[in-house]
């Protein structure tokens, strides 16, 4: 295998696969990245066995197709501490060697031939149909407006520690929670017929997000009864390596709580508040909290929202911010943090903050597409 | 059969089986007899276990020669003449059956000669068969020989364990009686040799290692509390000490040696968190209270005794050993020549040893605790049961001595004012030590002015934390995140019986769990602290309804520290988690701040420490 490649590009891709690669493995292979040369195309690939990720890159000139598997992390710090414009990939004496204009690295390779073993491919597109196509941009607000909301990965209940995804025609949504509070956001799809419904992994759905370079490039996504398949340009050919990318991974399993259950429908209190003047307070607020107290109160009537907070050991904080807002005086306790997170990811310039008891979940609305639900603690 | 009277012999051999169980009994009689005598020196001897030959000899007011036989008659004894004497009893005995109950099953000689008196008499017997006083030589006070303990009774006889398992108990008879009665001396022989001295002007402390051992010397705390006509002293072990068994722990109430569950569990309950739930300490407590107080006459060994108001007792034993607890710096010392935990001292008679400490369990969290380490270095800390504020005393001659700078590296490097460095006198370099790593994901290493210090990230935490949810608890009840989605947990007949009975309790901490169907439980509520800390609901309320379904957990003090301590296990860093250098020196600066940061709520040890003085002697520099 002899290829010439272009750096920043293989420094993107090798980057992205090392972050598939677990950091640590029993198999040494699995920590690997397989190299695939073939005319005009250098495909790269990684996994972890539950989700795997191919990378055809085009800038490249292939003077020599074959294959070559060695560690990823390494690849990815040569190729990220070089500062030539293109290198040399060549296998050579059961070595890939590395060639900048200055410099050459002799890296060792993993012999496939004997009994280590076999890299672990599998075949993508076995088992999953079409689903839809999205916008790339599209697919990556709805991802990230709502994964942060997920359960932790060690949490017990599997089903919530992804997001779910829901299609019905061209309506995707992505729903997320860990049970304290719930992160919904819609969009609309290029393409798409019928019902579908999965919960998908963070992990994957963070590698989206990072994959879309172009907002509006599509995205397909097909999905099985045990995985799903996302092809971002032509990387989506059966078997067959093309530019590119294709991210495939196994789905959460498991049933995804009645979400539209949990989002109440009832709620009188609508105060509109600046989001950027929230976010201050909210995060100044929190300052005199701790982890044995950790809320803020919210006190809001005649078009001010007070907030307050207090810690034995520290002392008390009280904010004040105009809103608009002039129904009955309501005073609710939050954990700060799951107002800053969601704060965070809002894009519109308002938020709108509906409540009805102390007790009762509130919404927190930022524009048509996205509802975040959060329980108030009890103080 | 036809219905008769027994004849008084067989009334004796039945009541000696209740007062005269085996030769620690007789012993245990006749002492106390001694003591109620005045004596101020008791001699004590046995041979092979007690079975063949016991010897109590004191200096006490003695019989009068024709009082010899009377004295061996059941109910007879000087100690009470009316009912009402009932109410206020001060000595040990009042029943007047013990040597008659000895009398009627072994051969006794005994032996007196009243203060004053030119001469003193002897009289033998042998079960009913009593001879007539002889005159005798002797000292001034009383002597009474038992031999050939049950002759006459063989199946009783046949109960006694071997003369090395006997011995021992009388050993343990005699160490509590000695603890009993400060003030008088005892000599205790077995087959001839001595296996224990003790002056009646010996100190309290004196007495004490005497009994228990000289290694427990640096480990033993004072204590004292009062309340009202309530008085509590004694000497308590540092957490180090504790036991596997209750042997070690010894109570006296009024100059009599009892076993009392009460006092017991007051004692543990002031070590809760510093030992191991199955070990118990080593202490020594006197307790002086008004005899109308307590009811003696409850068990004709007078072991047991029943308070009218326990509760007062108990806590007043529980304050006493925790603020003498509280006062003391209690890390142990890292040793790097022995590697299991102390068996301790203690040892004195037949030679029977305590059995040490069983090996430290894995803690459940993951976090390993380390062997236990011998005596600790007492240092007092905070103030004192005296009401002198040592704490305060510290801060301020640390603030009029600034530290030695060549063992620190910490930023509170100030000019040497010469001081003398030599000794203990080292001033502590800050209060939270600056240097600090992680070792092994598991531990921290760092400095104090004794030396290094060693410390398991997950059990220091672990305390901090329980500390903290205490201060909070005691305070109000904990800040509870309810949930969008309620959590459902599978739960056993038992453990929904056990939910019931916990509702209270988890209100007070922030939980709201209720039935949702026959074997199902939904959380909708947990500790905000606890969803902080990544905790889950449900696999902890799994495991606290399995516990509670175990041993019934109810609402009280105990039973609230109990969760706490899950939460506090649950909510900690486990071995295994990388801590930032920012946690690592707010961990620090916590274990400086919290109660108790010795130890784990456990009871294991959060911090060993390798004094300079270990390292100077490992290197050869001293």
């Amino acid at each position: 295998m002899k290829v010439v490649c272009d750096r920043a590009a293989l420094q993107d891709a090798v980057s992205l696969i090392s972050s598939v690669v677990p950091p640590r493995s029993s198999k040494p292979i699995l920590q690997c990245v397989r190299m695939v040369a073939t005319p005009g195309l250098l495909t790269l690939h990684g996994t972890d066995l539950d989700v795997g990720l191919r990378i055809g890159l085009d800038q490249v000139e292939v003077a020599e197709p074959g294959e070559v598997i060695v560690p990823a992390d390494k690849v990815d710090e040569i190729v990220r501490a070089c500062s030539d414009s293109s290198l040399t990939l060549e296998v050579r004496d059961n070595h890939l060697n590395i060639r900048g204009a200055d410099a050459h690295f002799k890296l060792n390779i993993i012999d496939t031939s004997g009994d280590v073993d076999p890299w672990p491919d599998r075949d993508p597109a076995e088992g999953v149909t079409a689903d839809c196509e999205i916008a790339g941009g599209v697919l990556r607000h709805l991802i990230e407006r709502t994964i942060f909301a997920a359960a932790a990965d060690h949490n017990v209940r599997y089903a919530i520690r992804g997001a779910l995804y829901e299609r019905k025609d061209r309506k995707v949504r992505f729903v997320a929670t860990d049970g304290k509070r719930l992160a919904m956001a819609d969009g609309a799809a290029n393409s798409g017929k019928g019902e579908s419904r999965c919960i998908l992994p963070k992990k994957p759905l963070h590698l989206i997000t990072r994959l879309v370079d172009d907002p509006d490039q599509p995205i397909r996504i097909s999905i099985g009864q045990n995985s799903a398949v996302f092809a971002i340009g032509e990387g989506d050919r059966a078997g067959t390596s093309s530019p590119g990318a294709m991210l495939w991974t196994k789905l959460e399993e498991g049933t995804f709580p009645p979400y539209e259950d949990v989002v109440p429908r009832d709620l009188d209190k609508k105060i509109t508040s600046n989001r950027d003047a929230l976010s201050s307070a909210i995060r100044r607020a929190a300052l005199l909290t701790n982890a044995e107290s950790r809320g803020v109160r919210l006190c809001f009537g005649d078009n001010r929202l007070t907030l307050r907070s207090r810690s034995p050991e520290m002392g008390e904080a009280e904010i004040n911010v105009d809103v608009a807002y002039d129904g009955d005086p309501i005073e609710v306790g939050f954990s700060p943090n799951y107002i800053t997170d969601v704060l965070k990811v809002a894009e519109t310039s308002d938020v709108i903050i509906e409540l009805k008891t102390p007790q009762r979940p509130g919404i927190f609305r930022c524009g048509q597409d996205f509802t975040y639900v959060v329980m108030p603690l009890q103080v | 059969m036809s219905i008769r009277i027994l004849p008084p012999l067989l009334v004796n051999q039945i009541a000696a089986g209740e007062v005269v169980e085996r030769p620690a009994s007789v012993v245990k009689e006749l002492v106390e007899n001694a003591v109620d005598a005045g004596a101020t020196a008791i001699d004590i001897e046995i041979e092979e276990g007690g079975r063949e030959l016991i010897r109590v000899t004191d200096d006490g007011s003695g019989i009068a020669a024709d009082e010899l036989v009377l004295a061996l008659t059941a109910h007879a004894t000087s100690k009470i003449a009316r009912s009402e004497d009932l109410e206020g009893i001060a000595t040990m005995g009042f029943r007047g059956e013990a040597l008659a109950s000895i009398a009627s099953v072994s051969r006794v000689t005994l032996s007196s000669r009243p203060r004053g008196a030119e001469a003193g008499a002897t009289l033998d017997t042998e079960g009913d068969q009593s001879g007539t006083p002889r005159p005798a030589g002797m000292g001034p006070g009383t002597r009474v020989v038992v031999r050939n303990l049950f002759f006459n009774t063989p199946a009783r006889r046949r109960f006694l364990r071997s003369p090395q398992a006997e011995g021992t108990r009388v050993a343990e008879t005699v160490r509590a009686l000695a603890l009993a009665h400060p003030g008088i001396g005892f000599r205790f022989l077995v087959d001839g040799r001595e296996r224990l001295s003790v002056t009646a002007s010996a100190s309290l402390r004196e007495r004490v290692r005497a009994v228990l051992g000289q290694d427990t010397d640096a480990g033993l705390l004072d204590v004292e509390a009062a309340d009202g006509d309530l008085r509590l002293r004694g000497m308590i072990g540092t957490p180090d000490l504790a036991r596997a068994t209750a042997r070690a722990l010894h109570v006296v109430l009024n100059g009599r040696p009892i076993v009392d569950r009460v006092l017991q569990h007051a004692l543990r309950e002031g070590y809760r968190g510093l030992i191991e739930p199955a070990q118990w300490p080593l202490a020594v407590v006197w307790l002086e209270m008004d005899p109308r107080q307590v009811d003696v006459n409850v068990h004709p060994a007078k072991s047991e005794v029943r308070f009218h108001d326990p509760q007062r007792v108990h806590a007043l034993v529980r304050r006493g050993v925790r603020s003498a607890l509280g006062a003391e710096d209690l890390v142990p010392r890292l040793d790097l020549t022995r590697s299991t935990a102390p068996a301790g001292g203690g040892r004195m008679a037949t030679g029977a040893p305590y059995r040490p400490a069983p090996p430290m369990p894995a803690s459940r969290a993951g976090g390993r605790g380390p062997g236990a380490g011998p005596a600790p270095t007492p240092r007092e800390r905070a103030t004192g049961p005296s009401g002198f504020d040592y704490q305060a005393a510290r801060h301020a001659m640390r603030a009029a001595a600034p530290s030695d700078l060549a063992f620190t590296t910490g930023a509170s490097a100030g000019p040497d004012p010469g001081r003398d460095v030599a000794g203990d006198a080292w001033a502590a370099p800050t209060a939270a030590p600056s240097a600090a790593i992680q070792v092994h994901r598991m531990f921290i290493v760092t400095e104090d002015a004794e030396g290094l210090l060693v410390i398991d990230q997950h059990a220091l935490h672990e305390r901090v934390m329980f500390e903290q949810l205490r201060a909070r608890i005691l305070a109000g009840t904990l800040e509870s995140q309810p949930f969008l989605v309620p959590e459902a947990i599978e739960a056993g007949a038992g453990e929904m019986e056990a939910l019931e009975s916990l509702q209270p309790l988890l209100r007070r901490i922030g939980i709201e769990a209720a039935p949702v169907g026959p074997r199902s439980v939904a959380v909708s509520a947990f500790p905000s602290l606890l969803v902080e800390r990544g905790v889950s609901a449900a696999p902890f309320m799994q495991s606290l309804l399995a516990r509670a379904a175990e041993a019934p957990i109810g609402d009280s003090e105990e039973a609230l520290f109990e969760v706490l301590d899950m939460m506090a296990c649950k909510a900690a860093v486990k071995a295994g988690d990388r801590l930032t250098p920012a946690e690592i020196s707010s961990l620090l600066a916590q274990r400086e701040s919290v109660e108790r940061s010795s130890r784990c709520p456990h009871g294991r040890p959060t911090t060993l420490r390798l004094t300079i003085r270990d390292l100077e002697r490992q290197f050869g520099r001293r």
